[in-house]
């Protein structure tokens, strides 16, 4: 049968049998009679179905009262099966519910217009407003409403005044099921569309979908409308709509340079845009420029693993679902799994969660894991910015036509090939007396709190075993409260960019360092006690010389003021690592880096997902 | 003198191809009003052999008019210099295809309707349903015999299948939609909101309520039950006092 409801409209078919069938009175009204009126005292079911009890036929049949099969003559608006002598009357198919014949609004409108037209003043309150409302959102549709309702109101006349009211009552009937008056329950929200089998595989994951939903962490609105005001404080300079941007805001002056220096893989970022990667690690790590330099302070610091494996997930959250299930397994095979060649440092407890959640993997089957990185990651202390910034004020010979997003595009691609192919960092190689050892974070920071940097020995690359540790100031303090730290750590043995900003960026005053305490030795004085890993971090910021020597440094703003520049040699990140004693980690050269890891892996095992074994073994089933 | 002559004429020959598919509007409204009458048989106990024929020609007609209209209102949009008659045509324009929907909407009701109530057999008269209606075809077939269009004695005389009829509507509005530029929401409905009475409807203008009184004799006691309209006042007394 064409219908969905085909139960009930069997049902209705052989109620209409004159041998077995419901037996039908004649209703008597003032102007006429009309037959084929049922009652609803407790004579209904039918003969086919003699198991039924009274109080399911009565159930059941005010089901077909509240669909619209059967409709009431009496009491029009309660949709319910009275058992008493109530008449009722079977519907027209016309008429009939059906999902595959929508309710429009437009017929709607046309019905309530034919019956305003019949008699002014006859819709009801609610209807009153539903048709105002029709009239202004079906406004271009308004002439053929009133011209149908008019015809149609013309062509009922013609008929035999039975049949006209009963056309009248079959149509008002329709209605009242299908836009039923307010306050009134109404089958039409759950009984048509909701045709589902729970035990179904989809209703099953819909339904464990929404309970994780549920559980989801939540949070008072008074805490993130704080964050909100946070969030517009920190940024409302940084915004070109809220404050005016140098060179020239490209919307009012059609002057695209303001994009041209902000694109993502500019070779010198804009000291606006540094200044942002001060205010969180999350603004450094979305900004591509800004990753790529701390990518690349990673990875000559031993963790850029952390920052693929962060890259990793974004790109599971990010990805298209059919790759999901291939992303999920190989990020398990490259960061996750015992011996995985980029194996990255998390507790094992997120451990343990995440690989079980790897066996059903979803996009978000990483989120612990990346948040833990994430947070690892953060506590790499940024204290100034020793990037030279490019000047704003770009004549405007100089301006270049700015890169089609295209293009912009396949440059990433490519980057990103290029990455893909130069391999990962394995470290299985280079730690060769140590395996990580999984309890123990690499770089384990500390909080605020503690007074004391626990001494720690750590050796870098290329380094003979330095006695002097070098410190992770933690500071996951928000970049308002950072911005004073920046002005540099114990002695002044960061001349900072910050100090020329001073001069141009209204919102920073010149403090003293917090009175926090910190074991943190600065890059540069490590540098000093000459070590011989100068060499190395020289390179880690190629920037550095460059800055040293380039004229194209120039403050925001208009004083030309001349910065100490040369005396900037730190870098822009500082790290402290705090390790006991009894875990050291030799690396090889660093320059094994750059071979190709291929040669080194003769003996790495290949890595089995763990649901894979275990659906080898499942077999039949 | 020529020249002007000339447009003159045109504007005239304009004039009367709007007016033609005004008259056009009229006609499809009256058919599809009297369609949707005669479908609301379609499965009931009147519903027979005569009907379904009556159906279909009906719907012929209304095809007829639609086709015949689009195509007028094409040219007179073709042509479209702006101003007030061009918004005009494509109120008209906007009119056509809000009427194809409606009517391709009935069509496609009537169509399964017809599928589900096969008359192609006797016994299959039992299971129409008892509505309480006894037939309609004839009074609205008399209706739908005066519906007149310009075009009607021009074009052919065949009545398409149900099935492409309704494939034939959709491309038309599919055609309409893409092809024309003409946004729907910036035609301004010339009819009010709240429209008074008919004029040529002066008398025994009931309502619904009013037609629905019950008989108040009660012998048995089953038809006493009064209607309860709200505006049944003197049904309630009468009630009352019974």
């Amino acid at each position: 049968p064409v219908c969905p409801h085909s139960r009930v409209e069997a049902l209705m078919l052989e109620m209409q049998d004159p041998a077995s069938g419901v037996k039908s009175q004649t209703q008597r009204l003032v102007i006429t009679t009309i037959p084929h009126a049922l009652s609803g005292e407790p004579r209904l079911p039918p003969a086919s179905r003699p198991l039924w009890r009274r109080h399911h036929a009565q159930a059941f049949g005010t089901v077909m009262v509240a669909f619209g099969y059967i409709y009431p003559l009496q009491d029009h608006k309660r949709l319910i099966l009275k058992p008493d002598a109530s008449l009722y009357r079977f519907q027209t198919p016309y008429f009939w519910p059906a999902q595959q014949w929508p309710v429009e609004d437009t017929d709607y409108a046309i019905y309530l217009a034919k019956r305003n037209i019949r008699k002014k003043g006859v819709l009801e309150l609610h209807e009153q407003e539903q048709y105002n409302n029709l009239h202004k959102w079906l406004n271009h549709k308004w002439d053929f409403i009133v011209m149908q309702a008019k015809e149609q109101y013309r062509a009922g006349k013609e008929r035999k005044k039975p049949d006209r009211v009963v056309f009248d009552c079959q149509e008002r009937a329709y209605w009242v099921v299908h836009r039923p008056p307010p306050a009134t329950v109404s089958a039409m929200e759950q009984g048509m569309l909701r045709l589902v089998d729970p035990n179904e595989e989809e209703v099953n994951r819909c339904i464990i979908f929404t309970q994780q939903c549920i559980m989801r962490p939540r949070v008072k609105s008074s805490v993130s409308i704080g964050a909100l005001v946070k969030y517009t404080t920190t940024y409302k300079q940084h915004d070109p709509f809220l404050a005016p941007c140098l060179p020239s805001s490209p919307w009012l002056t059609d002057d695209a340079t303001y994009w041209t220096l902000n694109m993502p893989n500019v070779e010198v970022p804009t000291k606006m845009r540094v200044e942002r990667w001060t205010f969180s690690f999350g603004e450094l790590l979305s900004d591509p420029r800004g990753r790529d330099d701390f990518r690349l302070f990673l990875k000559k610091e031993f963790s850029g693993e952390n920052l693929a494996f962060w890259e990793s997930c974004e790109d599971l959250k990010w990805g298209t679902a059919a790759t999901m299930n291939e992303k999920a397994q190989h990020i398990y095979k490259t960061f996750l799994a015992r011996g995985a060649p980029r194996w990255i440092n998390i507790d094992g407890k997120t451990m343990e969660v995440t690989v079980k959640g790897l066996k059903h993997p979803h996009r978000y089957v990483l989120d612990a894991a990346q948040t833990h990185i994430f947070m690892l990651m953060k506590k790499v202390r940024r204290v100034s910015c020793v990037r030279p910034c490019r000047s704003v004020a770009v004549p405007a010979s100089r301006r270049r036509p700015s890169l089609s997003p295209i293009v912009l595009r396949q440059q990433e691609e490519e980057q990103r090939a290029k990455m893909a192919a130069s391999g990962p960092v394995d470290i299985t190689q280079l730690c060769r007396f140590t395996a990580p050892v999984p309890h123990l974070a690499v770089y384990s920071g500390f909080c605020q709190s503690q007074a004391t940097a626990s001494p720690g020995v750590v050796t870098l690359p290329n380094s003979a075993a330095c006695p002097s540790p070098i410190s992770v100031a933690i500071d996951s303090t928000p970049a308002s409260e950072r911005r004073c730290d920046s002005h540099g750590g114990p002695g002044s043995n960061f001349p900072s960019i910050v100090g020329s900003r001073e001069a141009t960026s209204p919102a920073k005053e010149s403090q003293t360092p917090t009175s926090r305490p910190r074991a943190t030795l600065s890059l540069s004085r490590f540098l000093r006690r000459g070590c011989a890993a100068s060499s190395v971090f020289a390179s880690l910021s190629p920037k550095c010389g460059v800055a040293a020597g380039s004229g194209r440094v120039q403050p925001l703003g208009m004083e030309p003021q001349t910065l100490s520049q040369p005396r900037r040699s730190a870098n822009f990140f500082q790290i402290k690592v705090d390790i006991p004693p009894e875990c050291r980690i030799y690396p090889i050269d660093s320059e094994d880096e750059q071979e190709s890891p291929g040669s080194a892996k003769g003996a790495v095992k290949e890595i089995i997902c763990p649901w894979e074994s275990i659906t080898k073994q499942d077999g039949a089933g | 003198m020529n020249r002007w002559r000339q447009s003159v004429g045109e504007i005239q020959a304009r004039q009367r191809q709007v007016t033609e598919c005004e008259r056009a509007q009229v006609a499809l409204s009256k058919v599809t009003a009297c369609f949707q009458q005669m479908a609301s048989s379609l499965g009931s106990d009147s519903d027979g052999s005569s009907l379904r024929e009556e159906l279909a020609e009906t719907r012929a007609l209304a095809h007829k008019i639609c086709t015949g209209l689009h195509r007028r209102l094409l040219a007179l949009l073709a042509e479209g210099e702006q101003g007030q008659e061009r918004e005009h045509v494509e109120r008209m324009w906007v009119f056509l295809l809000t009427g194809l929907e409606t009517f391709q909407k009935d069509l496609k009701k009537v169509g399964s309707l017809q599928e589900f109530f096969p008359l192609t057999q006797r016994k299959d008269r039992d299971t129409l349903v008892k509505t309480g209606t006894s037939g309609g075809a004839l009074e609205i077939a008399a209706r739908v015999a005066t519906i007149q269009t310009p075009w009607l004695a021009v074009e052919d005389d065949q009545i398409p299948d149900m099935k492409t009829q309704i494939s034939k509507m959709d491309s038309l509005m599919q055609e309409m939609l893409q092809r024309v530029n003409v946004p729907l929401w910036s035609v301004e409905a010339k009819q009010e909101a709240w429209v008074e009475d008919i004029k040529d409807e002066p008398d025994q203008d009931e309502t619904l309520e009013e037609m629905m009184q019950v008989e108040l004799v009660s012998q048995e006691g089953t038809t006493s039950n009064c209607c309860h309209h709200p505006r049944c006042k003197l049904g309630c007394i009468l009630c009352l006092l019974n």
